[in-house]
């Protein structure tokens, strides 16, 4: 196992390094057209001294792999340089929109599984029903919806028709002096939208690899000898079923990650939510290329860490990969 | 399609999958509409009689040629049937609800919504089946090499996927325009995006054409067909290609489908195919910006961009099914 588990971290360094070349390339591909006052529609030219300044700080003069080495060196002591805009460390900016992503990512994944676990389970007790089929068809088509589209129509429907949710945001102004449980009441009622459009397209492929799971378990030997000693259809599937869905479901990480990640860009772009997403368009908007280089190679380096993490995983909670 | 090999050909018997007529009809009724919108949605007659005989204005400036000398005094016999160009702006028709004057109703600047989707099916299709073609193009000779070789190039291109494969493709594609390199900024806006989407999304195809040929690498096909003198590259091209072609063609109208919701999440972020060119994200976008007064705005490109990702994606469902008994539930 200990071989087994070197040789994954092996290669997953070996993809790490990769994954900072990928970024690398697509930051040095905009060098020199993305300087400030280097641009033509800039309105306030820099002097050549403070442009000097500039390609110094950034290390613009030096030729690529020497770039390329230097930022590699930040990045150990986990420097991730300084915005365009302000001239801020990119990790400072990235902490301080961290909390505000990190909670709507949290909340749509726990929606989603508590929406997708037992409708999959729900599905799975009688493969083929009226009822498994509508619940495919029915996520089927929910995966096909547009985010925006569905954030547009929800907001419609549920903040300007009914007037229930709040539009966007984070909070309702004026709020800040109101008691403790108005506020979380009004920050929780805020979330709740972003939450559903963020969850939403998971609902499908969670839910049918569940019931995928539990139907090839009631069908195994185990699950046999389980309804043979008299056990209720309904405990198996939690007893028998779930125990031994929990392990591949540790590989959905590296396919679900990415995906909350995009969902969370256009999310927190359409509620108005100060998060990475949000960070991530404004800097794109700016050319802010020190940010657009810190946040993409975030969300690469965290997907990979959850890939390699599940895999880890799975090789300790299984007897035929752990004894390999 | 003649099978190189018996035994392992394209099942022909049996009835389509259901999935796969539904989406190929999905696509190709929007397809149709993207392809004829000139003809479809324009204040141009269809058909026109002047002083010299008949004319098509709308055909002349479908085809990109001038109107003719005569084409003003001309008397419009037929129009079209959204008789609106998708950029003609009216400030005294602003937020029209849907109506006899406008099917759709009007947006923010009084242009025809009806008019203005119809011609956005056209950069959405275009830059969906576009992406997808490159993507291929990419992933296919990639991933045939990485299977077919093993080794070291097997192992290089592997953890090159898996490192393209940590990325969202919506961060990839943003962070590819965010970078702008002069070489893609002089491009046209839809080339452009179809490029982004391609260069970002051809790892799906690497991927599966790799697992193809590193399953048939080995297999008694490969065997016969050397001991019969083929040559490696003969072998690859003859006898295995045609085995990847089942996976090959789901991936695609998978990726066509991804593609389209990309470009439209790229266009509505304000990053796609400029205005004033309609785009179903775009429609969204102005959609957005007047969300209170204008309902029907958000309604009908969000829903024709459900139903075209939904085609894609039942047709790549169906085209499994049918090219791959083994899935078959």
């Amino acid at each position: 196992m200990v071989r087994a588990i070197a040789r994954r971290l092996a290669t997953g360094a070996v993809t790490l390094l990769l994954v900072t070349a990928i970024v690398f390339a697509l930051a040095a591909m905009s060098t020199g057209s993305s300087l400030p006052g280097e641009s033509v529609e800039d309105t306030s030219p820099l002097t050549p001294e403070q442009r000097a300044e500039i390609r110094a700080l950034y290390h613009f003069d030096e030729p690529l792999h020497v770039r390329y080495g230097m930022w590699l060196q930040d990045l150990l002591r986990g420097d991730l340089g300084r915005s365009f805009h302000d001239r801020r460390p990119v990790a400072a900016k990235i902490a301080e929109r961290l909390p505000a992503t990190l909670a709507l990512n949290a909340a749509a994944l726990l929606l989603m599984i508590l929406v997708s676990v037992p409708l999959g389970a729900l599905a799975a007790s009688s493969p083929g029903s009226l009822l498994d089929r509508a619940a495919g068809s029915a996520t089927y088509a929910l995966y096909s919806i547009p985010v925006f589209w569905a954030a547009l129509l929800l907001q419609l429907a549920f903040a300007i028709r009914l007037g229930w949710l709040p539009l966007y945001g984070t909070q309702t102004s004026g709020m800040e002096a109101a008691p403790l449980v108005a506020r979380l009441h009004d920050r929780l009622a805020h979330f709740v939208l972003p939450t559903v459009c963020l969850a939403y397209p998971g609902f499908a492929y969670l839910s049918r690899f569940v019931r995928g799971i539990l139907v090839d378990n009631a069908a195994a030997e185990s699950a046999r000898a389980a309804r043979a000693r008299g056990l209720a259809p309904s405990a198996v599937v939690i007893r028998h079923g779930f125990r031994q869905a929990a392990v591949p479901l540790l590989t959905l990480a590296g396919f679900l990650l990415p995906r909350l990640v995009g969902g969370s860009v256009i999310v927190e772009t359409i509620f108005a939510i100060p998060g990475l997403g949000h960070l991530f368009v404004g800097a794109m908007f700016q050319r802010d290329i020190p940010v657009v280089m810190g946040l993409t190679l975030l969300s690469g380096a965290a997907t990979l860490g959850g890939v390699v993490a599940a895999d880890l995983l799975y090789a300790v909670a299984d007897p035929r990969v752990r004894r390999a | 399609m003649r099978s190189p090999t018996p035994g392992c050909a394209v099942p022909r018997r049996g009835h389509l999958p259901r999935g796969l007529v539904a989406g190929g009809a999905l696509i190709g009724i929007l397809a149709f509409f993207g392809i004829a919108a000139p003809f479809v949605a324009t204040d141009r007659p269809l058909l026109a009689r002047g002083p010299d005989g008949w004319s098509s204005p709308a055909a002349r400036s479908a085809f990109g040629l001038p109107d003719a000398p005569a084409g003003r005094s001309a008397t419009a016999v037929v129009m079209a049937p959204i008789p609106r160009a998708p950029e003609t702006i009216q400030l005294d028709s602003v937020l029209a609800p849907p109506g006899p004057g406008h099917w759709l109703g009007t947006d923010g600047l009084g242009r025809d919504v009806g008019s203005r989707l119809v011609h956005g099916a056209r950069v959405s299709l275009a830059v969906g089946f576009l992406s997808a073609a490159l993507a291929l193009l990419v992933g296919l000779p990639l991933g045939a090499l990485a299977g077919w070789s093993r080794g070291p190039i097997d192992a290089a291109v592997s953890r090159g996927v898996e490192a393209m494969l940590c990325f969202p493709s919506l961060l990839l594609a943003l962070a590819l325009l965010a970078s702008s390199p002069p070489w893609l900024s002089a491009l046209p806006d839809s080339v452009r995006l179809a490029l982004v989407l391609g260069i970002t999304g051809w790892t799906p195809a690497a991927r599966y054409v790799r697992a193809e040929f590193l399953k048939l690498g080995g297999s008694a096909l490969v065997d016969s067909a050397r001991a019969s003198g083929a040559g490696s590259l003969r072998i690859a091209v003859r006898h295995v290609l045609p085995h990847a072609a089942a996976p090959v063609l789901v991936t695609a109208s998978f990726s066509v489908g991804s593609a389209i919701l990309l470009e439209a999440s790229l266009s509505f972020l304000g990053l796609g195919v400029r205005p004033p060119t309609p785009t179903w994200g775009g429609l969204l976008t102005e959609a957005a910006a007047h969300l209170e007064r204008g309902w029907w705005l958000a309604l009908l490109p969000g829903a024709a961009l459900f139903l075209s990702v939904l085609g894609c994606n039942l047709a790549g469902e169906g085209l499994r099914d049918r090219l791959d008994p083994r899935s078959r539930p």
